[in-house]
């Protein structure tokens, strides 16, 4: 049964591919804004 | 109901909770990061510093959890606009070639409401790109 289940939705995961790479990048942008303020607070706080 | 008989009536469920998913965290992540970045700001201001640059840009930048559908692709350029609407057809032409060898199947009105709805989304695009604000 899961044999016929992945030859009928075999084609999905290319759009689940690109689901996980969209949660990739917006994970990825989260840390880099998480970086610049980091940075930011540490200039302000002068080390 | 087994898995298997769910997964096939409900598989198509996957994207739209996907999509309403990652806007309903991207628009409260957008939010906390905006008022984040604020406070920073004000506290280089306050102190009668110059915010760094960074910090600035980072208050410009569109974020793609605005909601502005002048172009998710390079903000309001030209090129941006004409970007949305290349992506939009796209995705028009896709889910409409799988829906015309699709449309056989009983379920195949998924394809066709996703490629009705990319297709307004794309004639949308192209009256911004057309009529928009030049910028």
């Amino acid at each position: 049964m899961s044999e016929d289940l992945f030859r009928d939705f075999w084609w999905l995961v290319f759009p689940v591919f690109g689901m996980v790479m969209a949660l990739f990048g917006v994970l990825q942008e989260n840390r880099r804004i998480d970086q610049i303020h980091d940075r930011a607070r540490r200039q302000l706080e002068g080390k | 109901m087994s898995f298997t008989q769910f997964f096939a009536a409900y598989w198509w469920l996957m994207f739209p909770v996907f999509g309403m998913l990652m806007a309903f965290v991207g628009m409260f992540q957008t939010e906390r990061r905006s008022n984040q970045t604020m406070d920073l700001i004000k506290s280089y201001v306050d102190q009668g510093k110059d915010p760094p640059p960074e910090l600035l840009k980072l208050v410009a930048q569109q974020s793609d959890w605005d909601m502005d559908m002048s172009g998710v692709a390079g903000g309001n350029s030209r090129t941006g606009k004409a970007w949305t609407f290349v992506v939009f057809l796209a995705l028009t032409a896709g889910f409409g070639t799988g829906y015309y060898f699709m449309r056989a199947e009983e379920w195949s009105f998924a394809f066709l409401i996703v490629a009705v709805t990319m297709g307004v989304m794309a004639v949308g695009s192209l009256l911004l790109l057309i009529f928009g604000r030049k910028s």
